[in-house]
């Protein structure tokens, strides 16, 4: 098990640092100070890759139920728990940052707009998956129960995605991903910037998943040791 | 129309959250490494006596 705890990779949390260091001095230094909002919008290169990161966590998610409801698999089961911690604890800061954003913009903390509720759905049925994963005790029906609710749970995110289109909402219009194109209305430097930041988030994804992923492989470790001892008996 | 005390709040609360789920990781493997250390020594007794 400690060669298994030596499987960090250095490359990747070093490279992870680096991007990181990268994006503050972008977001600090480089990026000009957008007029109307002032410093305040920086947050947003903080807030739109941990919302990425949230819904990128969750479709992992949905991907490792689907697959572990198929091959019944613990490693599926696995990957599902750990993307699912992840997807929590950034959605958790999108739910933090967001209102941040808004008291000085909108002059409140939450509006209970479409795409600030359904996100906040969204945090209630992981933060759920996750109390089921702690709850229920048989192991397998765990799993299987949490693989249907981590599949449903993803049925949200288009929701939340396209509620800005759909309905006349507080939230500011998508402005990377809009019907003009990718990055349009926006200056050149803060598509920069923001890409950058996405790149930093998505290597933490995997540092954190890799760090993670050990933790549960222990559990097991430790779980199967205590049985074959008790049997040996 | 600066807010430099919200950038600086969101700024806490980011890193604050990474930095404190990274430490739980970290406990949470060194504690199970702690077990796994304990089991196998006591495995390793218990089949030494046998």
């Amino acid at each position: 098990m400690s060669d298994e705890k030596n499987q960090e990779s250095p490359i990747l949390t070093w490279l992870t640092i680096v991007t990181f260091l990268a994006a503050m001095i972008a977001i600090f230094i480089f990026v000009p100070t957008e007029q109307t909002e002032g410093a305040v919008q920086r947050i947003m290169y903080f807030h739109i890759p941990a919302a990425w990161l949230a819904f990128f966590s969750f479709f992992i998610v949905f991907l490792s139920s689907i697959l572990f409801l198929w091959k019944k698999e613990r490693e599926w089961d696995i990957y599902a728990l750990a993307s699912a911690e992840i997807g929590v604890i950034f959605c958790s800061l999108v739910l933090i940052t967001g209102p941040i954003w808004a008291r000085p913009i909108w002059g409140a903390w939450w509006v209970w707009d479409a795409r600030l509720t359904s996100t906040l759905i969204l945090w209630l049925i992981y933060v759920s998956y996750l109390m089921l994963r702690h709850q229920t005790d048989s192991g397998s029906m765990r799993a299987r129960f949490a693989a249907v609710l981590g599949i449903v749970g993803f049925l949200d995110i288009p929701f939340i995605h396209f509620s800005v289109l759909w309905w006349r909402t507080f939230h500011p219009q998508p402005k990377m991903i809009s019907p003009e194109g990718l990055g349009q209305g926006m200056d050149p430097s803060m598509v920069g910037t923001l890409m950058v930041s996405l790149g930093a988030f998505m290597l933490l994804y995997f540092v954190l998943m890799g760090q993670r992923i050990q933790v549960e492989k222990m559990i097991d470790e430790v779980e199967r040791l205590k049985k074959e001892y008790l049997y040996s008996r | 129309m600066d807010n430099l005390g919200y950038l600086f709040a969101a700024n806490v609360f980011v890193w604050g959250g990474i930095f404190y789920y990274l430490f739980r990781i970290k406990k949470k493997q060194q504690s199970l490494q702690n077990d796994l250390d304990l089991i196998k020594e006591v495995v390793g007794k218990g089949s030494k006596n046998e």
